[in-house]
C-alpha cells in the first residue's frame, strides 16, 4: 500500500487527511495521483497542477521526506509503502 | 525587579530561566510573528535579541503588529522595535541589524538560534542560507486560518529551499488575522525555548495547524 497524507487546505478540500493506495509496479507519484483522485471522487488535481499538469506552484509533493522537484518531478517512481504528502505552506507572517 | 520572572520559574524552574538569560537570538523582521516573538522572549528575559527588519510601518500592519501604534505608521520598524523592547525589559541588549535580508546575508556567529518570521520565500531561503552550521532555524508561516511551524539545524537537516522548493510568493498581500498570527507566533517562543534547552520538539518535523477546525498534524521532512 501507499500511504498519502494531505495537510492544510487539501485536507479541508477533500475532508480527509490520509488515504491509502494499492501499490502497482511501474507506480509513480503522477499515476499514485490519478488513481487517489479515482478513489476519493472529490476532485482535487486542480489544486496540484497547473493547465500543463505540471506541480502547482505553491504546493510541495513529497515522497519519504523528500521533495519531488529534487527528485523526477511527477514522474518520481513511488514504491510500496512509501508515503506521499501534500502540504501547501502558509507564506505570511 | 528580581521577582519579574517569578511565575514562569514556578512552571520550568531556575536552570531553564538562567539559560534564557544567557542565550542570544535572532529575530528575522519584526511584522507580524516578529513582534510578537519578540516582545514574548524579552517578557521571558532573554538575554539578546538581534533584529533584522528593513520595513516601515503601514496602516495594514496595525492589525496584529503588537509592538506599535496608529502614531508609529510612517516610521522605521526597527528602531520603533527596539525602543518598545527596552521598555518592556530593560535587561535584554537589543542589537538591530540594519538592511535587507538578501544572497549576501550573513547571520551573527554568536547566536543560539534564529526565529524566521518573514513574509516570504525568497528572503526565508537567504536567510537559511546565511546561518553558520550548526544554528537551529524556526520557520513559521501563515495564511488565513492555516499554520505551520518547521524547526531545522543548519548543516544537518535539509535546507529549507530544498523542502520548501517550489514554495511561491502568492500574488498580492496574503490574508492575516491577528488571533493567528499571534497564535502562531505564541507556538514559535514556546519551539525557542526548547531550542535554547537542547530540546526542540519539531527538529525536522513539521507542525501544521488549521485554525479553522483545530486540526493538527505533523510532516516529517
Amino acid at each position: 500500500m501507499i500511504q498519502i497524507q494531505f495537510f492544510s487546505l487539501i485536507r479541508m478540500l477533500l475532508k480527509q487527511d490520509a488515504a491509502e493506495i494499492p501499490w502497482e509496479a511501474g507506480d509513480t507519484v503522477q499515476s499514485v495521483l490519478e488513481k487517489t483522485q479515482a478513489k476519493i471522487v472529490t476532485p482535487f488535481l486542480h489544486k496540484l497542477l497547473d493547465d500543463q499538469g505540471e506541480p502547482h506552484t505553491g504546493t510541495i509533493i513529497m515522497v519519504n521526506r523528500k521533495n519531488i522537484l529534487h527528485l523526477q518531478g511527477l514522474q518520481t517512481p513511488v514504491a510500496d509503502k512509501d508515503v506521499l504528502a501534500f502540504f501547501p505552506p502558509g507564506a505570511g507572517g | 525587579m528580581t521577582d519579574r520572572y517569578a511565575r514562569q520559574v514556578l512552571h520550568w524552574g531556575s536552570e531553564k530561566q538562567k539559560i534564557i538569560e544567557e542565550s542570544s537570538l535572532l529575530i528575522a523582521g519584526v511584522g507580524g510573528l516578529g513582534a510578537t516573538v519578540s516582545q514574548l522572549l524579552v517578557r521571558a528575559g532573554i538575554g539578546r535579541l538581534f533584529l533584522v527588519d528593513d520595513g516601515r510601518l503601514d496602516w495594514p500592519d496595525l492589525n496584529r503588529q503588537t509592538l506599535y501604534g496608529e502614531n508609529d505608521v510612517g516610521r522605521a520598524k526597527l528602531p520603533l522595535a527596539k525602543e518598545r523592547l527596552n521598555q518592556i525589559n530593560s535587561a535584554t541588549e537589543i542589537v538591530e541589524l540594519q538592511g535587507r535580508i538578501n544572497e549576501s546575508f550573513r547571520a551573527p556567529t554568536a547566536i543560539d538560534g534564529v526565529a524566521d518570521c518573514l513574509d516570504n520565500y525568497q528572503s526565508r531561503f537567504a536567510l537559511y542560507n546565511g546561518l553558520a552550521t550548526g544554528t537551529y532555524f524556526v520557520h513559521g508561516g501563515l495564511d488565513g486560518d492555516h499554520g505551520q511551524l518547521l524547526t531545522l539545524l543548519s548543516g544537518e537537516s535539509q535546507a529549507f529551499d530544498t523542502v520548501f522548493a517550489g514554495a511561491v510568493q502568492p500574488q498580492g498581500s496574503i490574508p492575516v488575522t491577528p488571533d493567528n498570527v499571534v497564535i502562531i507566533a505564541g507556538l514559535m517562543v514556546n519551539e525557542l525555548f526548547s531550542v535554547l534547552w537542547k530540546t526542540p520538539k519539531l527538529l525536522n518535523r513539521c507542525l501544521v495547524i488549521s485554525l479553522a477546525d483545530f486540526h493538527i498534524s505533523f510532516l516529517d521532512v
